[in-house]
């Protein structure tokens, strides 16, 4: 094995092939406190790529309910009990990660899932984290916990998919980063399966190849955001590119989020792969799991979060999220109006870093009637 | 002591036992002693299935499997202990019959769902020394033919629809079954490789099959890649003990009569979670035909 650099583990670890990063990164920051697991995002993928034979248990994209759901079943804690010993010193890994802990004669520390594990595709659908006494009154916070965590292919850096295909039929693309399974080479041992600590890759029966998702890349070939992203009705997503910790510039969203503020983390980064799909942290759900989940800096991030309201740049790239379609590579604030820019710095949308607020007062004085809520 | 009417029944039923032995013995055929290579019996015609009459008093080599170790991912539990080879030639083609025990037929593909298979594996050219015998090497490569159950259950009849794999699976719609498109039609034809890009770019592996065997080359492990066909040719039966599988494919080129070459058998479990490098395989033996046909 090569020794490659993982900045989200703050060391060198093992990977099967040397470091080579693509000339820029496909990259995206999920918000969990904005998801209302509506799975429209679930939806748009599924109608537009994985509708075919073959395919008809394939979720590119899902959202499921945490601490409980997980598709497929169990994918999270079975690895996380296989993977002992995930240690932090600070925000140094001391661990080992799924390339280091290899048994003898694998490539990556990794599991099949079998044909049961993808019977339950919603498994623990808004179920909470504990019990709720009978007759308990909601209490904010609320005495129970539980969050909706939306995910696709992370397209990490050190993909795991990758390592594991021992025919170099996984590639991950120069231009963006975005690994993708040729499907002209496949040979369906499913060792990507079996690899893929997110499994994200999914076998078809009737091609008899592996398929993943490709983050809609003839869609963000021409600038426009993935559909699972352009479609998702809390507006939670934004994709487009991330720089390496020591290029990052704070005038790309994706930079200023990972990197400057570091409010959005990775997805279990003690596994090693540098997944490049950052969730900004559920601030209701306990601090313990939320490490786990995405590493030591998730007490600081629910922290910044929950004070976005008062710093005007942080709250003005979060009011972009889902007002373009378009990728915005760029974005300023100036005064309390947002823009987002395309690669060459022109205004593809602005929004008011404020709405309006218009007060309806609870009676109309020219007809003297009650006003409703109700349409 | 026994009575005289005792003695009597107990020399009746020995007498009864010896000459039921006596016919056992008559009436089985003795099996060919196994040979220390695979020869190639000529035949004016070479057969295309396992049960033929003509397998019978061809010679059997047994040959003793080890697992694939030399790359990972490996197989580090070993499964099938050895696999019978018989061969026959007409001269121009060669037909293998590989037989392994196998006590679960694996041939209906899914998540974590592996099928059984079998390889024949000969060098591309005839040199002196042969190639690795894992996949070949960079300047020497060599020919696979490749059989898998899930491709003999096609040919056998099986359809090519998720219903065939999983009778109970719900569906709902496929876009190429929408009312706009004529069923049949090669529109509909397009619409359909859409939603399966494997076949789309014409992957030989991704079916549906007509033949249940794949012409393949290699120079080393992680190269193996279809080639045009050769004309290659098989059929697997699942008996009582396991897979009966002939595989009929060119004799290797510039072999003459009692000329010898060297020939590799690989063989998969599904059951057994086995799948590309995670496998059972043979080294090198060698491979010969005396006398034309």
């Amino acid at each position: 094995m090569a020794r490659v650099y993982n900045w989200q583990l703050g060391r060198e670890m093992s990977y099967w092939y040397p470091e080579s990063r693509p000339q820029r990164q496909f990259a995206a920051v999920f918000d969990t406190n904005k998801c209302i697991a509506c799975q429209t995002c679930t939806l748009a993928c599924k109608t537009t790529w994985t509708s075919g034979k073959g395919q008809e248990y394939m979720l590119w994209n899902n959202v499921e309910s945490k601490p409980y759901g997980s598709y497929p079943l169990t994918y999270d804690v079975k690895l996380l009990n296989m993977l002992e010993g995930q240690r932090w010193s600070g925000s140094k890994y001391t661990g080992q990660t799924i390339f280091e802990s290899a048994p003898a004669g694998e490539r990556v520390l990794g599991w099949r899932p079998e044909e049961q594990d993808y019977s339950y595709p919603n498994v623990g659908e808004d179920d909470c984290a504990g019990q709720v006494d009978h007759g308990a009154l909601v209490t904010i916070p609320h005495m129970n916990w539980f969050f909706y965590l939306a995910r696709i292919c992370n397209h990490c850096t050190y993909p795991a998919c990758l390592a594991s295909c021992p025919r170099g039929s996984i590639y991950k693309r120069q231009e963006d980063g975005i690994v993708l399974v040729d499907q002209s080479r496949c040979r369906g041992y499913q060792e990507c399966v079996r690899g893929c600590p997110y499994k994200k890759v999914f076998f078809n029966p009737m091609t008899g190849t592996s398929e993943k998702c490709i983050a809609c890349y003839p869609k963000m070939e021409q600038g426009i955001q993935p559909q699972c992203f352009v479609n998702c009705i809390g507006k939670i997503r934004m994709a487009g590119y991330l720089s390496k910790p020591e290029q990052a510039r704070p005038d790309n969203p994706i930079d200023y989020l990972v990197h400057v503020k570091k409010l959005a983390l990775p997805l279990f980064p003690q596994y090693g792969l540098e997944p490049n799909v950052y969730y900004i942290p559920p601030i209701h759900a306990p601090l313990s799991f939320n490490e786990q989940l995405f590493g030591p800096g998730a007490g600081a991030a629910m922290k910044m979060y929950r004070t976005a309201a008062t710093d005007m740049d942080l709250a003005g790239l979060l009011c972009l999220f889902g007002s373009s379609e378009m990728v915005m590579s760029k974005w300023r604030r100036q005064g309390e109006m947002v823009s987002g820019l395309d690669d060459k710095g022109a205004e593809l949308v602005k929004v008011p870093l404020r709405e309006p607020v218009h007060v309806r007062p609870g009676v109309d004085p020219k007809l003297q009637i009650i006003r409703t809520n109700c349409p | 002591m026994l009575s005289e009417d005792a003695m009597k029944h107990t020399v009746r039923i020995l007498a009864a036992f010896v000459l039921t032995v006596l016919l056992a013995v008559a009436g089985c055929r003795q099996a060919p002693a196994p040979v220390p290579d695979v020869e190639a019996r000529p035949v004016t015609s070479v057969p295309s299935t396992p049960t033929d009459a003509a397998w019978n008093d061809t010679p059997e080599h047994v040959a003793k499997m080890i697992p694939q170790d030399l790359v990972e991912p490996r197989l580090m539990t070993p499964s099938t202990a050895e696999v019978r080879v018989r061969a026959l030639t007409d001269g121009k083609t060669v037909a293998f019959r590989l037989e392994w025990v196998d006590d679960t037929k694996s041939d209906l593909p899914g998540p974590a769902q592996m099928i059984d298979a079998c390889a024949v594996q000969l060098p591309q050219r005839l040199e002196k020394e042969p190639p690795a015998p894992q996949m070949g090497e960079a300047t020497k490569p060599v020919e696979v033919t490749y059989w898998r159950a899930d491709w003999q259950a096609t040919v056998n009849g099986r359809g090519d629809t998720i219903r065939d794999l999983y009778p109970n699976a719900a569906i709902d719609h496929y876009p190429f079954n929408a009312q706009s498109l004529t069923k049949g039609s090669p529109e509909q034809a397009e619409m359909a490789k859409r939603y399966a890009p494997a076949r789309a770019l014409g992957n030989a592996r991704s079916g549906p099959r007509t033949t249940p065997v794949e012409d393949l080359a290699a120079n080393g492990p992680g190269t193996l890649t279809s080639v045009p066909s050769r004309g290659s040719t098989g059929m697997g039966v699942y008996g009582k003990t396991g897979w009966s599988v002939v595989i009929v494919r060119t004799w290797p080129d510039g072999v003459a009569s009692g000329q010898r070459t060297n020939v590799a058998f690989a063989v998969w479990q599904g059951s057994q979670r086995e799948a590309g490098a995670r496998k059972m395989r043979t080294g090198w033996i060698p491979l010969f035909t005396r006398g034309t046909p």
